[in-house]
């Protein structure tokens, strides 16, 4: 997708998103609620027609190609409503066989392996359990592409390690997934690549090392001698000193310059520590936050 | 420390069943969330039925301004079987006033208005909450079980208290007696609340909100039909009925206000069940327990259109009940029409300057309309079944398969249409065979069938108008039933409110041969279906090009 648009009245949902997933990878899609995650598979589905910008999935226009497309992928809401009085092995047999095919054998291992009755009408289901019943339906039908919108928000931990599971199998196979998800130890394991949105645009994407690499890294370091002119150094951010060792926050691309000046003061003991995930996807998520808290601050 | 451990044995003794007002907890808050909700739909309910009084006091009023009009008209309309089926039993029609003929007029039609007000306001704030997170939310808050009960009843309390005041005080304005108009309003505001008793119960048997408006739906044309066997046998039957309470407090004919104790009698007994039943099911769960169902779908299962079928099966089966036992009950009266009305020279001459139909065939056409009207609470329902579905997100699953919105309009649209027809040949049948059980003749099964099948353009134009609705404007598809409150005071009440030309031929009904009192007309029917075609052509393109949201 290159320089999406879509409006809803006044709101600008997507503000000329650009997001390209790549065949084969797990693309993890991070955003904060609001800020367009559900709108862009919405178009991807050809739910939604965009204002402007260009879409292609899969070769296609999601707009015009839908039914076409719709054989090949298969998707999971992050809010799964189902028809109340259908059992849940209905409605999993139902949406495969509407998109083409289901393969008995996939689905009866998957109902087995997350643990799900069939046999219960859906208005019994748990959010979970109605969670199960999509992913179910999306996984047991061979697509080449799985567009998946937070698709653990209502399992338990056991039951996500099986989904994470399901989702490598997956991608081994050379299936193409697009997981929106808050959950970031998720993405960490799933995901080659990530796209982080924000108010409708694409803020930052690439893999995980990429990313890691744009940010900052955290330095504790005890020296010989006092380290000087430190804060004179570009790229140093948020200096504090506890226990005679110094701690200070360095941008990946000045890692180099601002070592080779700690190591002049004799260094006797040096940590270093790569940026979380949280720590990347809070300093897209609030700046604003940011700003209040000196001991997050940026200049 | 010693403090807390004095009196830690109090709190041990806390009694095991909490006190009553701790049940209530939060009430009076819930009842202002309720008619705030309701706001618009309440002004929208009082507004009409209201205007529909007044409008009906300015031309009963107007057209019997003397006493041999009364007379006349109490003579007509005294002894007719057809006419008590559907208005009641006349009370004071044999010393006639304008009251009397009034309420024989209006009575019932408002009574029952106000009744199906209650159920649907009923439901949507009990089991319609359940189903949704909603009432999960009132619910963690500080509030008491029967709380959210209370104040839905308290709210419907409040809502047919407005509908009844604004009635007095209409009667009152055209110079009506005091007492009955006092009558006639405390029997609205009563049946108001009773219906709406029957639905808290029917909300705590049934485990959705569909199924809890067609049960308490269900109790309704029941006290209908018993209501008007009774009428017609002499009234012993009637007092089993709640709308033959209503009308039994005899408004402008001698009131007998004692009957307001039955319908307060089974009020306090139908609220006291409701909260019996609320009290000892679980939150979300009907007492009638969910079956499991299928581990996978049957074969046949794999399209749309099988999805549209499974999913409305089964409120069809119910329309197919309901209307089947009422139109089998319109055949049985029909033939009584004729043999009462040629006791009355009166009513024979009457008859006689509306042309060449006989009574019964007259009767006949006017049971078929009324059907078809009912009839198309299931077409308009059944279509709407389309913004249902889009706004569950459940169409959302669909449309993400291999299936176009074409393919995915088209099915509920067919599951719409052949409904209505299955509809109207039981209509036509049911009609018959009620006949033919009086007189022993098979032949009206047939006639009655095409009847009752030349509605069904009409109706597909409503049914096209609602899925035009839900394509263009899919916020305001509830305006759909407006239409068909149109069509329902247009078909039943056009004469009585003096409607203007223009507006009778609003409703696709008008324009229907009323088969088997006018002949057969195949013009006005393919005209009808063209403009179903045309209009569903439209809701197609727009759901071709919107969002679905």
């Amino acid at each position: 997708m290159s320089d999406v648009v879509k409006t809803f009245g006044s709101t600008r949902a997507l503000d000329g998103l650009d997001l390209e997933v790549e065949t084969g990878e797990v693309h993890g899609y991070l955003g904060p609620n609001g800020s367009g995650k559900t709108v862009t598979i919405r178009v991807l589905l050809g739910l939604l027609r965009p204002d402007s910008g260009r879409s292609e999935m899969l070769g296609g226009d999601p707009w015009h190609d839908a039914v076409d497309l719709h054989r090949r992928i298969a998707y999971v809401p992050g809010d799964v409503n189902l028809w109340p009085n259908l059992s849940g092995g209905e409605i999993i047999d139902l949406l495969a066989r509407l998109r083409g095919g289901v393969d008995p054998r996939l689905r009866d291992e998957l109902v087995e392996r997350l643990q799900l009755d069939p046999r219960k009408k859906s208005s019994t289901y748990s959010k979970g359990n109605r969670q199960k019943v999509a992913l179910v339906a999306a996984l047991a039908s061979h697509v080449e592409l799985l567009l998946l919108d937070e698709p653990t928000a209502g399992l338990d931990p056991l039951m996500e390690s099986v989904f994470q599971s399901c989702i490598l199998e997956a991608a081994a196979e050379g299936r193409t997934v697009l997981l929106s998800s808050h959950i970031l130890a998720e993405v960490e394991t799933l995901c080659d690549r990530l796209t982080i949105i924000r108010h409708g645009r694409a803020v930052q994407h690439g893999t995980l090392a990429e990313l890691r690499a744009l940010t900052r890294t955290s330095i504790a370091v005890a020296t010989n001698r006092p380290i000087e002119r430190l804060d004179s150094l570009a790229g140093v951010h948020n200096i504090r000193t506890d226990d005679g060792a110094v701690r200070f926050d360095v941008d990946g691309a000045d890692l180099d310059g601002a070592l080779r000046h700690v190591t002049s003061f004799g260094v006797r003991s040096l940590v270093s520590r790569p940026p979380t995930l949280e720590e990347l996807f809070l300093r897209h998520y609030d700046d604003d936050l940011a700003t209040d808290q000196p001991s997050n601050s940026t200049p | 420390m010693t403090a807390t451990a004095e009196r830690l044995p109090v709190a041990h003794r806390r009694s095991p069943r909490r006190p009553a007002q701790d049940r209530l907890v939060g009430v009076t808050q819930l009842v202002r969330l309720v008619l705030r909700r309701d706001r618009t739909r309440l002004a929208i309910w009082v507004g009409a039925i209201v205007g529909i009084v007044v409008a009906s006091e300015a031309s009963i009023t107007g057209l019997y301004d003397t006493q041999a009009e009364l007379d006349q008209y109490g003579a007509l309309v005294r002894d007719n079987a057809a006419l008590i089926v559907q208005a009641g039993p006349g009370y004071g029609l044999d010393d006639p006033t304008t009251g009397a003929v009034l309420m024989n007029e209006l009575s019932i039609w408002t009574i029952i208005t106000v009744a199906v007000m209650s159920i649907f306001m009923t439901v949507r704030h009990t089991r319609g909450d359940e189903e949704t997170e909603r009432a999960e939310l009132v619910r963690a808050a500080p509030i008491g079980r029967h709380a959210r009960l209370a104040a839905t009843l308290l709210g419907v309390f409040v809502a047919n208290a407005v509908i009844a005041i604004g009635v007095v005080l209409s009667l009152l304005a055209y110079d009506l007696p005091t007492m009955g108009s006092l009558a006639f309003g405390s029997a609205l505001l009563l049946a108001g609340v009773l219906y709406a008793g029957v639905a808290a119960v029917s909300a705590q048997v049934a485990s959705s909100a569909r199924s809890a408006r067609a049960l308490a739906g269900a109790v309704l044309a029941a006290s209908f039909v018993v209501r008007a066997v009774g009428d017609v046998r002499g009234g012993t039957l009637s007092w089993l009925s709640p709308l033959g309470w209503a009308q039994g407090i005899r408004a402008y004919a001698d009131e007998r206000w004692w009957v307001h104790a039955l319908t307060i009698t089974a009020t306090v007994l139908l609220v006291v069940g409701a909260v019996t039943l609320e009290a000892r099911r679980d939150f979300g769960a009907g007492l009638v327990p969910q079956r499991p169902g299928r581990a996978s779908a049957a074969p046949s299962l794999r399209t749309p259109l099988a999805l549209a079928v499974r999913l409305q099966r089964g409120a069809l089966i119910g329309w197919i009940v309901g209307v089947a036992l009422i139109s089998f009950f319109y055949g049985i009266v029909a033939d009584q029409a004729e043999s009462i009305i040629e006791d009355n020279p009166d009513m024979a001459d009457f008859f006689a300057q509306l042309g060449q139909a006989s009574i019964t065939d007259a009767f006949l056409a006017t049971s078929v309309l009324m059907l078809a009207l009912t009839a198309s609470g299931f077409t308009i329902a059944s279509m709407l079944r389309l913004r249902t579905e889009e706004a569950a997100q459940r169409a959302d699953f669909v449309l993400a398969t291999a299936t176009t919105r074409a393919r995915w309009v088209w099915s509920h649209a067919l599951v719409a249409a052949a409904g209505t027809v299955i509809l109207m040949v039981v209509v036509g049948a049911s009609l018959g065979a009620g006949l033919a059980l009086m007189t022993g003749d098979l032949g009206h099964v047939p006639r009655l069938v095409a009847a009752s099948a030349v509605m069904v353009p009409a109706m597909l134009v409503l049914a096209s108008a609602t899925l035009a609705i839900c394509g263009l404007a899919p916020r305001w598809s509830i305006t759909a039933w407006g239409m068909l409150a149109v069509a329902v005071v247009i078909g039943l009440l056009a004469t009585l409110l003096k409607l203007p030309h223009w507006l009778v031929m609003v409703s696709p009904f008008t324009h229907v041969p009323p088969i088997p009192a006018a002949p057969f007309e195949l013009l006005p029917l393919l005209l009808l279906g063209a403009t179903a075609a045309l209009i569903t052509a439209i809701g197609l393109g727009a759901y071709e090009r919107r969002d679905i949201s």
